[in-house]
């Protein structure tokens, strides 16, 4: 009978086994599983960036990691002081490490690949070298507040790098192994393996020679002038596509945590302002006053309201009243009698203050909405600062007078050239922009980027006489230190007082474009705080010259034999 | 049971004896499967440590059991006595002086000889119960004759469960065993497995009541919880008991193989021990489990059969005894280890590791081989 009982207990006992391994086995081996598994990522190699011909502009370089397995090491000593020595650290570090019980200690990051193998070709015992991917970016300083940089984690931080990580960094792939109690790895046992997927290469419209000499030339004028900074944009005005984006001082995007200048006497400033400020990008994240260079808006305006015709005259006694407010032209005695053509070649204030005021307040809001320069460009570049404007409802005639010539608001210098450029092109507003195409490392898939244009903004033949009227000025006007013999070269300079008045400090600034009568190239540069002479025209229209010499002729627009400038000339 | 002097052939259990040897090579089979990659963690390397030390004191056993086999089991009958005033000397001794293992005193050793005194006990019991039955005679029924036998096993008991509950309980079910075999009057005994079984049903709720009138401790009662949902406890009183479940849910029908278990690398703590019927359960399946509870099947099968074709009633009673105290171990061992009923560290015998316990059962084997070599086969 005990037989029996036990028997009976036994055969229970198996029926509950048989459901524990038959109706629970799947809960039970599911929550097995998941305690046994563990994830090692595969990092993927993050896209690459090229540059509109295909040059390599970031790419990734193999870097090591090395550490140590404390219990597989077998010889401590030998260990300390081989890494110690191999990789210039202190053997008291590294023993330290050696000796922590632990599963894996790093013992340094980002060790060149050729050291890396160098160590593994060592063989010591419980030395663990893991490849790695680091961004490495082959020109150094090139368009680094364009381009970004990229964090520990091969994240983009700033610049495109951040703007298009979806695109760049790829899929970590996963080798899902399984691991004992203590997290160690079991050999042999059975791996599942996702494979990583690259992230996308991404072609941007940069063009490398054209940002290389344009960097130059701005860094030229840095200097000359002892300039705090100096921001050149180099675009396509029929397209938005950029072209180059200088803003000197650049930084090393190789080593971008050092500061590029020593910070200034007492700044209070930290170091992480300190870089932030590195890292800005004055073309797109700050904004300016941008004086005589906006007359080509209120230009256009005036003309597409039919307000104003070229032949229309102006007199300029050197100042003009609005209500109580007696406002200079920079020119002290006055340019006298001029027609508007005149006024826009001399860049007289009162003419723009004229055509200002007979526009209105709301006929310029309504102009200044319709032209795009509310709120931001749309440039696929993060951080973009938006305009600083008056409120309609605050704005009054004198505010009109000041913002008709370029005052008392401010917009990005991007904000400027792609409005010009709307203005110049035909009237079509562009969205200004970098990145042309992405496509998988395999080139299977490729993915066209696509940019909004507004049609319209002005009509063909406003367009067709601000072209006139700029080329204009280069050839016979303020800008004409920015004329190349052989091209028709449009333009306007600029030099505006910074806030506070008092300090005396300047912008200068001049913006180009060429050929005068289809543009296929515009270029503003902005020189911040420059010392000794600070007109526009005097100091910026020649960097602009200068630049249009050498990437004319390399963007396959030919120098024509004979001024034939006003032969086609039509009147708005 | 009626004599006959003529000389006939003697009866030898060559199934149990088959069994044995089959359990034994099987669990030092498994010990090394369940415990090589801890011990190569912990032993230098040496992945077999726990085998090789189970497999000596199992050939010694071995030995010890043939030995014993071939002699009159009445012989040691005679020192029952003294075997019960050893025992006593050896509990208290081991409960004053014995090697503290994982905060329980279970050892009495010198130098690197060590062993749990409590397999001694059981073994004790049985054989002081047997004699003792036979002595009383029909006593058995009355309550003098009970009150003897509970004066034998219950202070041992109790003294061994002080430090191991689970071992007091496996003595006192001995005692229980033997004494429902040999009483005629039954419905009392099965009144009180009855009881038990009810108890067992009501554990959460009786518990909680105890609990509030403060007879159980609260961690005694979190015991009970841990059972009731060991997923509720994962990392404090569960652990174990969820790992060994993970282990046999991970098993299925056929296992992942022999030696193939994760759950032993670690997971589950000291897999070669109280555990290692879960490992059992994931490397060979619920095939491989139901294979091992048939073999103890057909032990205790075999224990039966010696014990009705017994020549005495003590011969017959140490046999039950055994029974008992291998069935115990088993039931009790799977119920656990299934959670069943709530954890207490009990082993598996001849499968489980134990040097002590693999040497006495080799004994206890020897004794039941003994009884059935004394059957006297008709020709």
């Amino acid at each position: 009978m005990v037989c029996l009982l036990s028997c009976l207990l036994m055969i229970g006992l198996t029926g509950r086994l048989f459901f524990l391994m038959v109706f629970r086995s799947q809960h039970y081996s599911q929550m097995a599983e998941d305690l046994h598994q563990r994830e090692r990522t595969i990092k993927a190699a993050r896209g690459r960036i090229l540059d509109r011909n295909g040059t390599v502009i970031a790419t990734n370089r193999t870097v090591c990691t090395i550490s140590v397995i404390h219990n597989q090491i077998t010889d401590p000593d030998q260990v300390v002081t081989a890494l110690s020595e191999a990789l210039g650290l202190e053997a008291e570090d590294v023993r330290k490490k050696v000796e922590k019980y632990s599963a894996r200690e790093i013992v340094a990051v980002n060790v060149d690949k050729k050291l890396g193998d160098e160590i593994r070709g060592r063989h010591l015992d419980g030395v663990k070298v893991d490849e790695d991917y680091k961004r490495y970016y082959p020109y150094g300083s090139l368009a680094s507040k364009v381009l970004g940089f990229t964090g520990g984690d091969n994240q983009g931080i700033i610049g495109l790098e951040v703007k298009y990580e979806s695109y760049l960094k790829g899929t970590n792939g996963l080798i899902l192994t399984q691991a004992d109690a203590a997290g160690v790895e079991i050999e042999n046992a059975f791996e599942d393996r996702v494979e990583p997927v690259p992230g996308a290469d991404l072609t941007i419209s940069l063009d490398l020679n054209i940002q290389t000499y344009a960097q130059q030339a701005a860094l030229k004028v840095m200097e000359e002038k002892e300039a705090k900074r100096v921001s050149v944009i180099v675009m396509n005005p029929q397209n938005g596509e950029v072209l180059a984006m200088v803003n000197v001082p650049e930084f090393d995007l190789n080593d971008p945590f050092t500061l590029n200048m020593e910070p200034e006497e007492g700044s209070t400033a930290s170091r992480q302002d300190l870089l932030n400020q590195m890292w800005r990008n004055p073309a797109i994240n700050d904004t300016y006053e941008p004086g005589s260079t906006f007359k080509v808006i209120t230009a256009a305006a005036g003309l597409e309201a039919g307000v104003v015709k070229l032949e229309d005259t102006f007199s300029c006694p050197g100042f003009r009243i609005v209500e109580d407010r007696k406002i200079r032209c920079h020119k002290v005695g006055g340019h006298g009698s001029e027609t508007f053509l005149q006024g826009a070649m001399n860049s007289c204030n009162p003419v723009f203050i004229d055509v200002g005021q007979r526009l209105g307040v709301d006929r310029y809001y309504q102009y200044f909405t319709q032209f795009g320069l509310f709120g931001k460009t749309g440039i696929d570049l993060p951080g973009e600062a938006a305009t600083i404007m008056h409120k309609k409802e605050n704005m009054g005639l004198v505010e009109l007078a000041t913002v008709s010539f370029g005052q008392s608001f401010q917009i990005t210098p991007l904000q400027l050239i792609t409005t010009a450029s709307s203005i110049i092109n035909g009237g079509n507003r562009v969205t200004p922009h970098f990145a042309i195409q992405a496509s998988s490392a395999d080139k299977t898939r490729v993915h066209r980027f696509s940019y909004p244009v507004k049609e319209g903004i002005v009509s063909a033949q406003t367009s067709q006489t601000m072209r006139y009227i700029l080329e204009k000025v280069v050839s016979e006007g303020s800008g004409k230190k920015a004329s190349l013999p052989g091209y028709k070269i449009g333009g306007k300079t600029a030099t505006s007082e910074k806030l506070p008045r008092s300090l005396k400090k300047y912008i200068s600034s001049f913006m180009g474009f060429a050929p005068a009568d289809d543009p296929k190239v515009i270029a503003l540069i902005t020189i911040d705080e420059p010392t000794g002479v600070y007109y526009g025209g005097t100091i910026a229209a020649p960097v602009i010259a200068d630049l249009f010499e050498n990437i004319l002729p390399y963007l396959g627009i030919e120098a024509e034999q004979e001024e034939t400038v006003s032969a086609f000339r039509i009147y708005g | 049971m009626p004599k006959y002097k003529k000389r006939s052939k003697r009866f030898y259990d060559y199934s149990l004896l088959f069994a044995i040897v089959f359990l034994t090579i099987f669990g030092l089979v498994m010990i090394y499967s369940a415990s090589s990659y801890t011990a190569q963690l912990n032993y230098d390397g040496n992945a077999a440590y726990f085998m090789t030390r189970q497999g000596a004191i199992a050939m010694g056993g071995f030995v010890l059991m043939i030995m014993v086999s071939k002699m009159d089991y009445h012989w040691y009958a005679r020192f029952s006595g003294l075997a019960i005033l050893v025992s006593w000397v050896l509990m208290i001794a081991v409960s004053l002086v014995g090697r503290e293992v994982n905060g329980k005193k279970r050892w009495l050793g010198v130098g690197p000889v060590s062993f749990q005194p409590t397999e001694l006990v059981k073994i004790t019991v049985i054989v002081a119960m047997a004699a003792l039955i036979t002595r009383i005679g029909r006593d058995v029924d009355r309550p003098a004759g009970i009150a003897r036998a509970v004066l034998i096993t219950i202070p041992l008991a109790g003294i061994v469960a002080a430090n191991n509950l689970s071992s007091g309980i496996i003595i006192a079910g001995i005692g229980f065993v033997m004494m429902f075999v040999a009483s005629r009057k039954k419905l009392i005994y099965a009144g009180c497995v009855a009881l038990g079984a009810t108890a067992m049903i009501f554990a959460g709720p009786i518990g909680n009541f105890l609990t509030k009138i403060k007879i159980l401790k609260p961690y005694q009662m979190n015991r009970i919880n841990v059972w009731l949902d060991p997923e509720a406890y994962p990392t404090t009183g569960g652990y174990q008991v969820l790992q060994g479940l993970y282990a046999i849910g991970s098993g299925g029908l056929f296992g992942k193989g022999l030696g193939e278990s994760i759950q032993k690398l670690g997971f589950v703590p000291e897999a070669q021990n109280d555990m290692i019927f879960s490992i059992i359960c994931e490397e060979l399946g619920l095939f491989g489990a139901v294979s091992v509870i048939l073999i103890f099947m057909f032990m205790i099968y075999r224990f039966m059969l010696i014990a009705g074709n017994a020549p005495d009633l003590f011969g017959a009673l140490i046999v039950v005894g055994v029974m008992a105290h291998i069935a115990i171990q088993v039931i009790l061992n799977i119920a656990v280890v299934t959670n069943t009923i709530p954890n207490t560290g009990i082993t598996l015998p001849f499968i489980s590791y134990g040097g002590t316990s693999i040497l006495f059962l080799m004994v206890e084997m020897g004794m039941v081989l003994s009884v059935s070599n004394q059957i006297k086969l008709e020709k």
